[in-house]
């Protein structure tokens, strides 16, 4: 499964376009919609998209396959330049609170019955994040999603900063697992 | 030293979310080769995209694919691995590039102002012909109109022409209303030649009245408004004839339609 990308990539690290029109419509459709629910405003998600997409191009012949798939590679980066790009909104803005709050509002959880269902529809795991405690969830959203460090979680939640670090590394751990014993 | 901390801290670093002092102290611990901590967030990137693909896909607009293949299209070729350069060679490299780069750029940049300039000039005419196009419509449909509403009044007749001499297979129909004047539809009449025009004539008692030239259109149809006659006078006949594009006040060309008696 990851030959295919890392191939890719080591093609486009030689200068091959094609290769990189076939990586960009493999994992385009996955990371796209990761931009969106980061940025929420289509014009902004496709802007990153580009600036990401463009990037791998850039970067591929420092891709190291030893040290994570393509996937891993495109969605780290996607999600590092989606929130870098809230963060310069939030900045300018100085609206940092309302932002978020109504980031967080515009984003409901996905109840579990939907999730069941679309998960036996595509034939996938369910949602991993379902698998989490909704403490545990909460902070990995608040920090992967909304972009938040853990002092600006602790702060939100009114929580103790070490409870929200335990909820992280657990929730982390958790997901980690699942994601090993899914196929 | 523990490594217990930092379990926790490559967690936090793995969700973006180590801060502070925390984050330098776990950076500086990475840095200095930590095989456990680069495995827990190397596995913690493969969670977070396999997450990401647990997610319906969603295909991106098409145009940030078509601008991506636009910018490798045109960026320069992969370099192999830096070398070391004596600095003149640098230098005269780095003008070289600067000068290939401007001059590019002002090539590219006459290129596209060309390309810009003609489709602005293309995009006028089109608009320009839209325009004349839809007038023409306007003015036909505004036609058809007038003649429909002609025809609901009870003195109004409709007058058959027919075609003659050089035109046999040409045919017309005058709406005619003795006070309003009334329209003439014709078809089948060939394109008059350049510089000609087909003239209309009411011919009553006396001699034959200029009514107005017209044209046909590709298929060999017209239509044409007659303006009423002076005073009210009967038209026993309505005839058509070739003459020049101005028109005439007295027929001089070949007859093309008139109406049978």
């Amino acid at each position: 499964m990851a030959t295919i990308g890392a191939d890719l990539v080591r093609q486009m690290a030689a200068g091959d376009r094609e290769a990189f029109a076939v990586f960009y419509d493999r994992y385009a459709p996955v990371v796209f919609p990761l931009i969106l629910r980061i940025v929420r405003e289509r014009a902004d998600a496709s802007d990153v998209l580009q600036e990401v997409f463009w990037e791998a191009w850039r970067d591929a012949p420092a891709y190291d396959a030893a040290r994570g798939s393509p996937e891993a590679w495109m969605v780290t980066r996607a999600r590092t330049r989606a929130i870098d790009r809230i963060r310069a909104t939030r900045r300018r803005s100085e609206t940092f609170v309302a932002t978020l709050d109504e980031g967080i509002a515009a984003a409901p959880r996905e109840s579990a019955p939907d999730a069941a269902e679309r998960a036996a529809d595509r034939g996938t795991i369910l949602s991993a994040l379902d698998r989490l405690t909704d403490a545990q969830r909460e902070v990995i959203e608040l920090a992967y999603y909304a972009g938040l460090t853990q002092t600006e979680i602790a702060e939100w939640l009114k929580q103790p900063l070490g409870t929200v670090k335990t909820r992280i590394r657990l929730g982390l751990e958790r997901l980690r697992e699942v994601v090993k014993a899914s196929p | 030293m523990n490594h217990e901390p930092y379990e926790t801290l490559a967690a936090t670093y793995a969700v973006g979310a180590l801060d502070g002092e925390e984050r330098v102290e776990f950076e500086r611990h990475l840095a200095e080769g930590c095989d456990v901590c680069e495995a827990t967030l190397r596995e913690s990137a493969e969670a977070l995209a396999a997450l990401a693909r647990s997610r319906p896909p969603m295909i991106p607009p098409p145009a940030v694919k078509e601008e991506l293949m636009r910018r490798i299209g045109t960026a320069p070729g992969r370099r192999g691995a830096p070398r070391r350069r004596p600095l003149v060679w640098a230098v005269g490299t780095v003008a070289a590039t600067i000068a290939a780069a401007a001059f590019t750029g002002a090539y590219v940049a006459a290129r596209y102002e060309a390309r810009l300039g003609q489709m602005a000039r293309e995009s006028a005419a089109l608009h320009a012909k839209v325009q004349r196009e839809e007038a023409a419509l306007q003015e036909q449909v505004a036609v058809y109109r007038n003649a429909a509403e002609l025809l609901r009044d009870p003195q109004a007749q409709v007058v058959s022409l027919r075609g003659l001499g050089p035109s046999p297979e040409a045919t017309g129909r005058v709406i005619w209303h003795p006070v309003n004047g009334g329209y003439v539809f014709v078809a089948n009449l060939p394109s008059a030649p350049t510089g000609k025009a087909y003239e209309l004539w009411t011919i009553g008692d006396a001699a034959p009245q200029p009514a107005g030239v017209f044209q046909v259109d590709a298929s060999g149809r017209g239509a044409h408004r007659i303006p009423p006659v002076e005073g009210g006078k009967p038209v026993k006949v309505f005839a058509v004839t070739l003459e020049t594009e101005a028109g005439v006040l007295t027929p001089t060309g070949p007859m093309v339609l008139a109406s049978t008696k």
